[in-house]
């Protein structure tokens, strides 16, 4: 991430929810905050230089519920069928259902429930990692929560960070939350199979993520009938 | 799975235990027997799951608990408040404080142990305890 963009998003980080401390522990709480945050960014470092050591390629995946995040990851995994031996890691609040559609690929997942948490960190990746044997995986990936706000304060350690948003959720969305995409490697803009019918104004979509991110690349794909799911296959270098 | 917990639990039950025996079958039964999520009948608040993880019946957990992965809870336990529990086995009718971090434990059935902040690696935890100068902890 550039220095600027780091600046930003640490100084937001230190605003958020710190008001909400009384005076006689809001310097403990900002210590105690920037302590955990600072553990997560470390553990996440670790979980890293682990997963590059074994040779596995790893890559998160965020974005808002209904977005397409399952529906790109179980695109991905048939096309790749059988090119590396893959582990997805899914995080929800409750249920299965993500892990459960992706395995009918024939790929080994695993599901964190987060209960009231909104997102995944490091430590439960690290936790999970820690119970496997990595020697029999190439491929990694993470499918956070469904939530554009929350996976921003938290690394995972992973090589690469897609956000997919959908143009169902509206051409605002991608300025409307510019944390992420500040974040991520490559915005996904899925379900453009509805364009025509939704009128949604694309290009705006795509503009913002640009000056949100110059560094950003942006694909445009639709998981219901695979287009561009090649493309994205491609920047992901796998 | 059943005929593995019991054989487990007459092991961890006797006074003399058998280590090596207990470690063969807490591993066969956590890489064999539990998988997935099995979580449809606890009590409590939405704490985080990592599976694989298998709950008994009615078992009761506090708030900010982590859970998992290879984690077997029995029928009736009871959780408290800020714990985490991985690769471990916790037996029936058991009861933990708050603030408990266990990883590779066994907990006997019907222990209690009433009293808070507590860390175990390794070990099979027993016994009614109001503190942790009263608990049997036996190192595997």
């Amino acid at each position: 991430m550039p220095e600027k963009n780091r600046r930003e998003v640490d100084r937001i980080k230190e605003l958020e929810s710190i008001n909400l401390a009384r005076d006689e522990i809001r310097d403990l709480a900002i210590d105690t905050k920037k302590e955990v945050e600072r553990d997560n960014d470390l553990l996440a470092e670790q979980i890293n230089k682990e997963l590059v050591n074994k040779g596995i390629k790893s890559i998160d995946v965020v974005g808002a519920i209904g977005a397409g995040k399952t529906a790109i990851l179980e695109k991905i995994v048939e096309y790749l069928s059988g090119k590396y031996r893959t582990l997805v890691i899914c995080g929800d609040i409750t249920t299965r259902v993500d892990a459960n559609r992706i395995e009918k690929h024939n790929v080994e997942t695993i599901q964190i429930n987060t209960g009231r948490g909104c997102a995944l960190n490091a430590y439960h990746i690290h936790q999970i990692l820690n119970n496997k044997d990595l020697d029999n995986y190439d491929l990694i990936f993470i499918e956070n929560v469904g939530n554009l706000i929350c996976p921003s304060d938290f690394k995972l350690g992973t090589d690469k960070r897609i956000t997919v948003v959908s143009i169902t959720e509206g051409e605002w969305v991608i300025e409307k939350h510019p944390m992420l995409f500040k974040m991520s490697n490559i915005a996904v803009i899925n379900k453009i199979d509805l364009a025509e019918r939704l009128g949604t104004n694309i290009d705006k979509m795509v503009n913002d993520a640009k000056s949100i991110n110059p560094n950003i690349e942006v694909i445009l794909t639709s998981a219901k009938n695979g287009k561009n799911i090649e493309k994205l296959i491609e920047k992901l270098e796998l | 799975m059943k005929e593995l917990l019991k054989q487990l639990d007459d092991l961890i039950s006797k006074e003399e235990v058998n280590v090596e025996k207990i470690q063969e079958l807490k591993k066969e039964l956590l890489k064999t027997h539990i998988r997935g999520l099995k979580i449809d009948n606890y009590i409590g608040d939405y704490p985080t799951f990592m599976e694989p993880v298998i709950l008994g019946d009615a078992v009761k957990i506090g708030d900010d608990v982590l859970i998992g992965p290879d984690v077997y809870i029995g029928n009736n336990s009871e959780i408290g408040d800020y714990v985490e529990i991985s690769n471990s086995i916790i037996f029936d009718n058991v009861k933990i404080g708050d603030n408990f971090k266990l990883d590779n434990c066994l907990i006997a059935k019907n222990s209690k142990f009433d009293f808070n902040n507590f860390k175990g690696n390794n070990c099979i935890l027993k016994g009614i305890a109001k503190s942790k100068n009263e608990l049997q902890i036996i190192s595997i």
